[in-house]
């Protein structure tokens, strides 16, 4: 439950804190929802899960992505994902996207060339790019969501419905 | 200070940045990003001047030279 005592009624911890500032809540799950749908779902839960893992934000981690599931991605699976480095069940692929989820979550400053060379080996300089974009995008939302004390949130697949907040004037970089 | 990119980018143009454009690349994210900052900045409830000094001592904590 959030901390923020005078947030109004709401389904969700997540719903009452946008009552309050709806355009950047519209937007941070705009950003997700954009995220899903530039990546690998199945590679994206994972990199999810792991985040949710490190930061230890248990509410997360207790949330699924359907798409992934559809994709492939099965509970056995994810109960083997803190053992990703030895676990048979990961592919040379998955580890390279952990492997960089893990540092880039830790200390960005140390994702080293080696580390993003792996994940191009796989995806490509392209994907990438999407791969990076996507796990800070969501890395953002957790830290967000636990620095406002949000438990209850959207669903994982549920993103991005109120995105299409008014543009607005272009600001700086 | 120069970065040297990780991965191989675009060479056929440069953004205003003088930065290789990647624009064409994750452009849902890059539009959602944008959407945010805009949001970000229209948000009157912190004074300027501390998110200018929140915005360039994170940008300082990454060793983003942005």
């Amino acid at each position: 439950m959030t901390w923020l005592a005078d947030a109004p009624a709401g389904t969700t911890d997540w719903d009452r804190l946008a009552a309050l500032c709806p355009e950047p809540f519209a937007a941070l799950s705009g950003l997700v929802a954009a995220a899903w749908a530039e990546c690998d779902p199945v590679l994206l839960e994972l990199a999810r899960l792991r985040t949710a893992a490190l930061l230890g934000y248990t509410a997360e981690r207790e949330r699924r992505s359907d798409r992934a599931r559809r994709a492939g991605l099965t509970e056995g699976k994810v109960a083997e994902l803190p053992a990703w480095p030895t676990s048979p069940q990961f592919s040379a692929r998955e580890r390279a996207c952990l492997a960089f989820t893990e540092q880039f979550v830790m200390d960005a400053n140390g994702v080293t060339p080696s580390l993003v060379a792996d994940v191009t080996a796989h995806l490509g300089a392209e994907g990438c790019y999407s791969f990076v974009q996507a796990v800070s995008a969501l890395e953002t939302f957790q830290r967000a969501c636990l620095t406002l004390g949000i438990e209850t949130a959207p669903d994982v697949d549920a993103h991005g419905a109120a995105s299409t907040a008014p543009s607005g004037p272009e600001v700086p970089q | 200070m120069t970065m040297t990119p990780r991965i191989p980018l675009p060479s056929d143009g440069v953004n205003e940045l003088g930065l290789p454009d990647t624009s064409g690349w994750a452009p849902a994210i890059t539009a959602a990003r944008n959407r945010l900052r805009r949001a970000a900045y229209r948000m009157k409830s912190v004074d300027p001047v501390t998110t200018e000094l929140v915005r360039i001592r994170n940008a300082r904590y990454q060793n983003c030279y942005f």
